[in-house]
């Protein structure tokens, strides 16, 4: 297996964040199958979490947003391990980047329904928002990081 | 370098093995040999020197061959310069791309959040959510359900709940088709209207079929976010009667007012006019009675219900909500079996005491 020259910070900043996605996505999408009547936030005004997960714009294809984002971080989270960061094999470093960049993309489209569409802004939803953002930043920079990012080299050569 | 093949240590090539000056030798790769490192055995072939007492013919042999070494060990050097530098020029095109990309999405966010702030982009503070003016399916099993509520739970339903009932009017009968009409002017943002559709939803079924069925949505954010159905886009059948459903606005905002999605008719303008002040909801049941208002209290729908939880206490008296919707829809059958289909169909209206 070949061994990456990544530091240890990104793993441990992803895994972190991924865990605590899987928290607050894990949250929303049992509220989201139990009717949200125990969801803890406020539902009045410009912060309105149950008219933004029970919006229209709260399922994609049928599927719960809660639910995808839940995905989402359970995915990230086995792409964010340190042992994964260990390893450099570039279909790895692509999907974790890839992976990420999907994130990142969903979280403004989310914020832009929130904003313009909804006029409410859900707190937890934000939440995983930051936390999306966090992943993305630590594993564009760290990525950055590693000599020859996703860099295979010529075809038939073997970093 | 494991992978960097060299000739064996010690023993030089003899010049007919030798590759040509400026070629790499044998499959070396360049790249992999760092920049400055000499050729096998870690000494510079040019300083190899000549075993002691060689002849004349050996030592011009070796001459060549040390002029050869030093050609191919430029070669590398240059080689591995080569790769560096595409190397670092590949790090730099990425680590560009990874920050930019970053700065990217901190400027669409911030982008998105200064043109919410000075309201533009289509939508203000007070925006609300947009939906389908015909609104979203409802599922067969809801649909079934609020359009099979038993006649006698209805009629058991507590009129505790409900504040205002139909009046009396003096107008013209109105009909449509041949049949009394049931005149609603209504609008997809209003919350009173929101409210009111439940019951009459629940009522209509009987005395005929909605095709398609209503689809769902909600009265505007900023007017109680009340989930509810709208009754544009469907097609209301009935032997009984004729149901004009007028929704003037969808839920969308626009401007200080709401998207125009219908427009009443002079004659229903006219009607519409002549008894309230355009306000919201109108229903008009064949010229002699008239309702201006929901039946119960909004505020009950207010208070974070779901669609589907509305949908579920339909039916259920015990409930406050399935309560008064149940007991609104008994008063619109009931009006609607005394006031414009002369008690029929009679299973329907003997049920709820007016056969």
């Amino acid at each position: 297996m070949a061994e990456s020259n990544v530091p240890r910070w990104p793993g441990l900043v992803g895994t972190l964040a991924s865990l605590a996605g899987i928290g607050v996505a894990g949250y929303l999408t049992y509220e989201h199958f139990t009717g949200s009547h125990s969801l803890v936030c406020s539902d009045h005004g410009g912060i309105n979490c149950l008219a933004v997960t029970t919006s229209q714009y709260s399922k994609v294809l049928g599927i719960p947003v809660a639910l995808l984002g839940l995905i989402y971080f359970v995915v990230m989270l086995v792409l964010q391990l340190p042992q994964m960061w260990d390893r450099a094999e570039p279909l790895i470093r692509r999907a974790r980047v890839g992976w990420a960049v999907v994130g990142l993309v969903s979280v403004v489209y989310l914020l832009y329904t929130e904003l313009f569409r909804i006029d409410a802004i859900c707190l937890w939803c934000t939440g995983v928002h930051v936390l999306t953002f966090i992943v993305f930043v630590s594993t564009v920079l760290a990525t950055l990081n590693t000599e020859d990012p996703l860099y295979e080299g010529p075809p038939g050569r073997q970093r | 370098m494991p992978n960097d093949p060299q000739p064996p240590r010690g023993k030089p090539k003899k010049s007919g093995a030798s590759p040509p000056a400026g070629k790499s030798p044998g499959n070396r790769t360049p790249g992999n040999r760092p920049p400055g490192k000499g050729p096998a055995g870690g000494k510079p072939a040019g300083n190899r020197s000549a075993p002691s007492g060689s002849a004349s013919n050996r030592s011009a042999a070796s001459g060549s061959a040390s002029n050869r070494s030093s050609a191919n060990r430029k070669f590398t050097e240059r080689q591995a310069a080569k790769q560096q530098a595409a190397r670092a020029a590949r790090q730099a095109r990425n680590r560009t791309l990874g920050i930019a990309s970053i700065v990217i999405v901190v400027v669409i966010v911030a982008v998105l959040i200064v043109v919410k702030i000075g309201g533009g982009g289509g939508g203000n503070s007070n925006s609300s959510v947009s939906s389908p003016a015909a609104g979203t399916p409802v599922t067969a099993a809801i649909t079934k359900h609020l359009t099979s509520v038993p006649l006698s739970t209805l009629a058991a339903a507590p009129t505790s709940g409900v504040a205002s009932a139909p009046g009396a009017i003096k107008d013209a009968k109105l009909t449509a088709d041949g049949k009394p009409e049931l005149l609603f002017i209504g609008a997809e943002f209003c919350p009173i209207c929101a409210t009111e559709r439940w019951a009459m939803y629940v009522a209509l079924s009987k005395f005929g079929t909605f095709s398609p069925a209503p689809g769902r949505l909600h009265s505007a954010v900023r007017d109680g976010d009340i989930p509810t159905i709208t009754f544009y886009g469907t097609k209301y059948t009935s032997r009984y009667l004729t149901f004009t459903p007028v929704e003037t606005t969808t839920n969308e905002p626009d401007g200080n007012y709401y998207v125009t999605l219908q427009t009443p008719t002079p004659t229903e303008q006219k009607i519409w006019e002549s008894h309230t002040d355009q306000s919201f909801p109108f229903l008009d049941f064949a010229g002699k009675e008239d309702l201006t208002t929901a039946q119960f209290d909004p505020s009950l729908l207010e208070q974070g219900v779901t669609f589907d939880q509305i949908a579920a206490d339909v039916g259920n008296n015990s409930t406050t909500v399935g309560g008064d919707i149940d007991a609104s829809a008994k008063v619109l059958i009931q009006t609607i079996c005394s006031k414009m289909t002369g008690a029929k169909p009679a299973t329907v209206c003997r049920a709820v005491g007016n056969g």
